[in-house]
């Protein structure tokens, strides 16, 4: 690669030397004329298209990944609804007292109150 | 360099055509994704975007246990189970498997269905549970699917059926609570709207996504105490027994509140056996929904207007006859000889019908029942006691029930006479309670409730606060018509009550009319009281009644009151007094 030593515009007041300063530049010599430059366009644009690709099918992975758990909890919950049910006829008053601990129980003879 | 082609050359030609190909598409395009772009958009959208709504949960219905609430009408998830018999194979198995796992609940032709091969959805078994639907989901029945539905169930059966009503096949609720609250406890569905993919799983991807959550229906807390509904369903069940009565009713109220501990009526039913239901009668809340001439109970709310107005006291004098002519009609007592001298507490004793006019006529001028009087017995009974009006209670079917003013002709002395005693006005028992309530608890209507508060999602109880609605009597008449009684219950029942506790009531009897007239055949037996110790604590009414029976307040409905007062001065543990 080979640079070319050209002078650069300086303003008046720049036309002094003075440190720090450059005095000259360098161009390439490489020229992309405008075949070069849509194809360039069109390979960032494919690589951003494909960028977004990559992020969408990500993100549909999630929806699958959030929809196997939003599955697994409304099956949890029916669970938990149907042993509710289940805990809730089991402590009925009926099951209660056919139980057989109600039937081994007894009225008092007498009851008495302890007085406040 | 300089790419040109040649004029005329194949390679010129090439690109003109590959240009006008080019421009064709470009053409297509523009018309299919231009012009045509709200046509197109709107197919893949109803392709690709659902819409799916996210049922909400009924809400619960829980009763208090104590102050605990605890659950009496529920959702359980039941599976309907169906097949395709254009794609199911081993019909033998399927039929073999059904049976043997879903048992009743499959259906008696399930060989008949499957044998319709042309058909590609024939119901194999319905309310089917859980497990049993994932016993038959191991199976791996080809061509067999499952519908999940919801249910509501009923752990404590029969216990409060009126109160609580049930849901119909829409999903609707009938009579009762659930009649009554139905939006409260329907709730919101909620909206998904979303890109959803071969599988009708929705999708993150596009920028017309709506998640509405649905607001599930309010889990409501009844103010009905299962225990205590338990026991007045028990005592009523043994009081109808013992009387030959057909029919019965009981409600207990709290008076410090107008909160429904328990509303029983019988005969009865069970919301989950719906099916098993012949008379339809029997979905009625005859508390609520039945009104009739109280009789006698009447007599407490006629001496409250006379000492409230001041125009008696419990010992103030009369000179009782067996018989009292108002205009053109002669009124008599039910028991005769309680003649002469005689004080009011006596005549409610004796529940004489005499003694009441007598209170109507001392509203007026002392001897007739005046316009003003019956004026007067219409604001207490009316506006102050809330009789012949709706009450507001959250159930379904609530009767008014009637009584005629004064300023209606029929609203006349021999009208308001009668009704001094009960008689000549319709009234619900719920009007009754709350009334009663009101002048035994010093003088406060409380709006009868059967809802205690509201569950929320997090299992915290919100209880609402209960509200005085008006002013009915003053405190010192209050304080009086609860001595009177309780003296009038100790006079006719002295021991049968537990010792220690101040309990007190009045027995109704009224007769029915039949045909235009009141019949000798048939007669509603009923008994309104009150216990507690200082203060009352609970109020109970018994009604019982049946065709062609003559059924009494003493006899046959107070010890039914007194079975469950009893049990109540227990249950409340309430500390008898010296």
């Amino acid at each position: 690669m080979s640079y070319q030593n050209i002078t650069q515009y300086s303003s008046r007041r720049q036309q002094n030397w003075s440190r720090n300063q450059n005095t000259v530049a360098f161009k390439s010599s490489v020229k992309l004329g405008p075949v070069a430059h849509t194809v360039l366009v069109a390979l960032m644009i494919t690589v951003l298209g494909l960028i977004y690709l990559t992020q969408a099918t990500r993100a549909t992975g999630y929806d699958y990944e959030s929809q196997k758990i939003d599955s697994q909890i409304a099956d949890l919950n029916t669970k938990k609804s149907d042993l509710e049910v289940e805990n809730a006829r089991l402590t009925a008053l009926e099951t209660v007292k056919n139980s057989s601990v109600a039937r081994e129980m007894t009225t008092p003879a007498s009851t008495a109150y302890v007085r406040e | 360099m300089k790419f040109e082609l040649q004029k005329g050359s194949r390679s010129r030609i090439l690109a003109g055509l590959i240009f006008a190909i080019m421009a064709v598409f470009v053409v297509r395009l523009f018309y299919l994704q231009i012009i045509q772009n709200d046509y197109y958009k709107d197919l893949a959208n109803k392709e690709q975007v659902k819409r799916l709504t996210i049922p909400a949960k009924r809400g619960l219905i829980y009763a208090l246990n104590g102050d605990k609430p605890v659950q009496l009408v529920m959702n359980e998830t039941v599976y309907t189970v169906f097949a395709d018999p254009k794609t199911t194979s081993d019909d033998n198995k399927i039929i073999e498997v059904i049976r043997r796992i879903a048992g009743g609940n499959a259906k008696s032709n399930l060989s008949d269905l499957l044998s319709k091969k042309d058909s590609r959805y024939q119901v194999l078994a319905t309310k089917v549970t859980r497990a049993q639907a994932d016993m038959i989901r191991a199976e791996g029945l080809k061509g067999v699917g499952f519908q999940e539905n919801s249910r509501r169930v009923y752990p404590e059966g029969s216990l409060a059926a009126q109160v609580l009503g049930f849901v119909d096949f829409n999903n609707v609720g009938q009579y009762g609570v659930e009649g009554e609250l139905n939006d409260r406890l329907t709730g919101t569905d909620g909206l998904l709207q979303s890109v959803t993919d071969i599988s009708d799983v929705p999708l993150s991807i596009g920028n017309r996504n709506i998640n509405v959550p649905a607001v599930n229906g309010d889990n409501l807390v009844l103010s009905i105490d299962r225990n205590v509904q338990s026991y007045a369903e028990q005592a009523l069940a043994a009081g109808l027994k013992r009387t030959g009565a057909t029919k019965g009713s009981a409600l207990v109220m709290d008076p410090q509140t107008g909160r429904v501990m328990a509303m029983a009526n019988l005969p009865s039913y069970n919301p989950g056996e719906l099916d098993k239901v012949d008379d339809v009668a029997v979905f009625n809340n005859d508390i609520i929904s039945q009104p009739y001439e109280p009789g006698s109970v009447m007599k407490t709310m006629t001496i409250s207007t006379g000492i409230d107005k001041g125009v008696i006291t419990p010992q103030s004098t009369y000179v009782n006859t067996d018989y009292i002519k108002v205009d053109d009609r002669v009124i008599e007592n039910a028991t005769k000889g309680q003649t002469g001298t005689i004080t009011i507490q006596h005549a409610i004793n004796w529940s004489l019908n005499t003694g009441m006019v007598t209170v109507a006529q001392r509203l007026g001028d002392g001897t007739t029942i005046t316009r003003g009087a019956r004026d007067i017995m219409y604001d207490y009974y009316y506006n102050k006691f809330g009789m012949g009006q709706l009450t507001g209670i959250e159930l379904t079917g609530e009767a008014k029930g009637e009584i005629i003013p004064p300023t209606d002709p029929e609203g006349n002395a021999v009208r308001y006479s009668n009704m001094s005693f009960g008689q000549g006005m319709d009234l619900t028992m719920i009007q009754v309670a709350s009334a009663f309530s009101s002048i035994i608890n010093g003088g406060n209507y409380y709006k009868p409730t059967v809802l205690a508060g509201t569950l929320d999602a997090s299992g915290k109880y919100n209880e609402n606060t209960p509200t005085a609605v008006r002013r009915t009597i003053s405190k010192s008449t209050s304080d009086q018509v609860k001595e009177v009684l309780r003296v009038a219950r100790n006079s006719s029942f002295s021991s049968v009550d537990k010792p220690g506790y101040m309990v007190g009531g009045k027995t109704g009897t009224s007769q029915v009319i039949i045909n235009g007239q009141y019949s000798a055949d048939e007669s509603v037996g009923s008994y309104i009281g009150y216990g507690g110790t200082d203060a009352a604590r609970y109020v109970i009414m018994i009604q019982v009644s049946g065709k062609n029976k003559i059924l009494q307040g003493a006899r046959d409905a107070m010890p039914i009151f007194t079975d469950i007062s009893n049990w109540m001065l227990g249950y409340l543990r309430l500390q008898p007094k010296e």
